[in-house]
């Protein structure tokens, strides 16, 4: 299960990517990421599932500071906060009214992700492994990825990035778990390389 | 002869559960039948979508979202449990045969599924067996008390102002599931507070999302899925 929720999460971290639509290829890409310091950015998250009528929408925020810290945080329907600051990631939940820490499995996972955020961070979209990367060029620029290992055969069947070329901003993240299941991460007043206290990735208020 | 026969059934009864809370008898026989039993259940179908806090030796053990779709008519369960960031664990149905669509470690194994529906089927639906007995508890709580084809008895207490209660007892009386109901004038099912006794005693603590009936669409989705 940490290996899946890995994969699962670092799928949703690769949102944080702005990622230089501008760029003709990947490499352009990679060129264009060295820049990037700090992104900021809320977003919604619609759940699609065959059992539910309508998405169930969730809302939050996120905070990357180059090269390794970040905030990965739901403000509702449920409450978590995923913090990474200097090589030390811990995630939060509510619980009786207040965050505490989650013991679960969760932490140690979110640690392998960490690894790969970096990965991206430099631009390395099209260099794991695990997943064949397409790129379409227009008004929205369009990353597609495909897995192609076993890891997520029957979790993920595909992954869609909208950026809007203009602005260079990530507008949304579709992963297609199946059919009937997909997750869309829309995003909303994304700002980049604005400065961000570093208390945001040490602190859970 | 009819008191006789009654007396030898309470005594078997009283044998057979010794350690059942005791339901005062004292209540004249037919105050005893006038009296109504707790019904916090489901009377349509209903897509509920919870908050789900789980808890081991009382310390948090973690957050998930658990979404249930549940038709008190026919006893069919839907449901589904997922992270924060929208990862799926766990997706099962079940009526006459449960049916696992996808279960990741550490739900996997065939106990948790069942013993989930069983769970679902414990909140959300009336029990099926008869019931045996109907009173007050020591604590003035009203509550009827029904035992299941298994064997297995289960207890629906009202108290006021605290709310519903359903415990479920194995066979032999043995505490198996506590769920508390603190309902409010909206939905019974706002807040639902699970205690279960296993190998490793746990409890759930489950706030509610959403709630929406769904009578027809049910019958269109199980009519899909039937022709599937």
């Amino acid at each position: 299960m940490k290996k899946k929720f890995s994969i699962f999460l670092i799928l949703l971290l690769f949102c944080l990517l702005p990622s230089g639509a501008n760029a003709d290829n990947f490499e352009q890409m990679r060129k264009d990421a060295a820049n990037i310091k700090t992104v900021q950015s809320r977003f919604t998250q619609k759940k699609q599932m065959k059992i539910l009528s309508r998405p169930l929408v969730s809302e939050g925020r996120f905070y990357y500071s180059a090269p390794d810290s970040f905030r990965w945080e739901y403000i509702k329907p449920l409450k978590s906060i995923v913090i990474s600051y200097k090589g030390e990631t811990k995630r939060f939940i509510m619980s009786g009214g207040k965050m505490v820490e989650d013991k679960s499995g969760g932490v140690q996972a979110m640690r392998i992700v960490l690894s790969e955020v970096v990965n991206w961070m430099s631009g390395k979209f099209d260099q794991n492994p695990s997943f064949k990367a397409s790129i379409k060029e227009g008004t929205i620029t369009e990353i597609t990825l495909i897995p192609v290992g076993k890891d997520m055969a029957g979790m993920i069947q595909k992954i869609e990035i909208s950026v809007v070329k203009k602005s260079m901003a990530v507008k949304s993240v579709k992963i297609i778990e199946s059919e009937n299941a997909a997750t869309i991460i829309d995003f909303r007043d994304v700002e980049i390389n604005k400065t961000i206290n570093e208390t945001v990735f040490q602190d859970i208020e | 002869m009819k008191r006789i026969a009654l007396l030898i059934l309470s005594a078997l009864l009283f044998v057979s559960c010794r350690t059942l809370p005791a339901i005062n008898s004292a209540l004249p026989q037919a105050a005893q039948k006038s009296l109504t039993c707790p019904s916090p259940f489901l009377k349509e179908p209903y897509r509920l979508v919870h908050g789900i806090e789980t808890r081991m030796a009382g310390d948090t053990a973690g957050a998930i979202i658990g979404i249930t779709v549940a038709d008190p008519a026919t006893r069919f369960v839907s449901c589904a449990i997922m992270t924060a960031e929208g990862m799926v664990l766990f997706e099962a149905d079940a009526q006459a045969v449960l049916k696992v669509k996808r279960a990741l470690p550490p739900f996997d194994s065939n106990d948790f599924a069942q013993n989930m529906i069983n769970d679902i089927k414990l909140i959300f639906f009336a029990p099926e067996g008869k019931i045996k007995a109907r009173g007050i508890l020591a604590d003035g709580a009203r509550v009827c008390r029904y035992q299941e084809e298994n064997g297995e008895w289960i207890d629906v207490a009202e108290r006021q102002p605290e709310g519903i209660e359903i415990k479920k007892y194995s066979s032999y009386g043995n505490l198996k599931r506590q769920i508390k109901l603190n309902r409010t004038a909206e939905n019974p099912y706002q807040n639902i507070e699970l205690q279960a006794k296993e190998l490793f005693d746990y409890s759930l603590l489950m706030t509610l999302i959403e709630a929406e009936p769904l009578e027809g669409e049910l019958k269109t989705e199980k009519a899909k899925g039937d022709e599937e």
